[in-house]
């Protein structure tokens, strides 16, 4: 039973990436919906970073709660991230600065 | 000549596999999540590796392995998984003029390597034009497929040593990645306002639950981007007509 629930969830990952490469699609893309699809990128990343840093799931099922608490190491550690990849453009520095930043406020934030 | 392409060829899949090595470390301790919660939830060595082998995404990866842990209905997991997958629709759509013509194996391969990771990579108006930008993105896509299975398996092999990892935060390195790709590509007002209002409105939407809502919080910003970036337009060319002529006057 799982496995066929794989395979069935392997069809839908697949054909979701998929689906619009496939050429006999009766679709055309005109200049305006191309230049409107040039902000999907931004668009969709920010729809996935951001709920990680400022909402809060809690255990107990509460549901979902917003923390913009000076307590809150995702926010604290995501303003250093932020500003170290606006100064240096490096993926690499953003990543270890903040991720250290994120441990350290994990570890001893009450 | 026919050395010099091969040349080509691998410099460009090298470009490839360096410029996602950043993404390719940061996943590590998502897809060691992936794969020990797939065991911690009664999942067979099998079934734990067909989820990153076959399914391929992350943050679908946990939900289901948690319903499926949960007996939920089937069709409860499929449609959970069709909602969290939705946005590589997006994707497929922006990137259909570049790979629509070209060959199954290219389309299918890309295709299944389109990941968020991917597709944030392929951003450039070059990106994915002619076959040595092909081969920089099937690299890249490639290497992040491999490492995100030996990640999944580190997580499957050490599963029953491990702790329930879920509540560690261990989703930060995801967010952090996004950052470091999104805040250095704002590089205008249009792509301003398209960050900001998906900022917004995915965090209402996740408040109030709305798994759906990701994806229309998506449309709506590109939606807003894309007008302010026609209200510029419409100002700037109202200002360079008469710049223009003035240019002509005094050159």
């Amino acid at each position: 039973m799982t496995l066929l629930t794989i395979l069935l969830l392997t069809v839908i990952t697949f054909s979701s990436r998929y689906l619009f490469l496939h050429p006999g699609l009766p679709l055309k893309i005109g200049p305006k919906l191309a230049n409107f699809l040039q902000f999907s990128a931004p668009a969709v990343l920010t729809t996935i970073w951001v709920p990680i840093i400022f909402v809060k799931e809690s255990a107990a099922d509460q549901g979902a709660q917003l923390d913009i608490s000076l307590t809150n190491p995702y926010l604290l550690a995501a303003t250093v991230a932020i500003i170290i990849a606006k100064q240096t453009k490096s993926i690499y520095l953003t990543l270890a600065a903040s991720l250290i930043v994120f441990v350290l406020f994990k570890l001893y934030l009450p | 000549m026919s050395f010099n392409r091969k040349k080509a060829y691998l410099a460009l899949a090298q470009k490839g596999l360096f410029d996602m090595m950043p993404l390719n470390l940061a996943v590590m301790p998502w897809g060691i999540l992936c794969g020990s919660l797939a065991i911690q939830r009664d999942f067979s060595t099998l079934e734990a590796l067909l989820m990153p082998t076959l399914v391929f995404a992350g943050a679908l990866q946990l939900v289901t392995t948690q319903l499926i842990y949960e007996q939920a209905p089937l069709m409860t997991i499929l449609f959970t998984a069709f909602v969290i997958s939705s946005r590589h629709f997006l994707y497929g759509l922006a990137l259909r003029d570049k790979l629509k013509h070209l060959s199954l194996p290219w389309r299918a391969s890309l295709g299944f390597l389109l990941t968020d990771e991917l597709f944030a990579l392929s951003g450039a108006r070059n990106a994915l034009r002619g076959k040595l930008r092909l081969v920089y993105g099937l690299a890249a896509g490639g290497s992040f497929y491999l490492c995100w299975l030996v990640w999944n398996i580190i997580g499957i092999v050490a599963g029953s040593y491990l702790p329930d990892l879920t509540n560690l935060g261990l989703d930060f390195a995801i967010a952090v990645t996004f950052i470091a790709l999104v805040i250095p590509s704002i590089v205008n007002i249009p792509l301003l306002v398209t960050v900001i209002v998906a900022a917004v409105l995915s965090v209402v939407f996740k408040l109030v639950d709305w798994q759906l809502g990701l994806v229309l919080a998506s449309v709506i910003a590109m939606a807003c981007g894309y007008l302010t970036s026609l209200i510029q337009a419409g100002i700037s060319n109202n200002k360079l007509m008469p710049a223009c002529n003035n240019s002509e006057h005094t050159s």
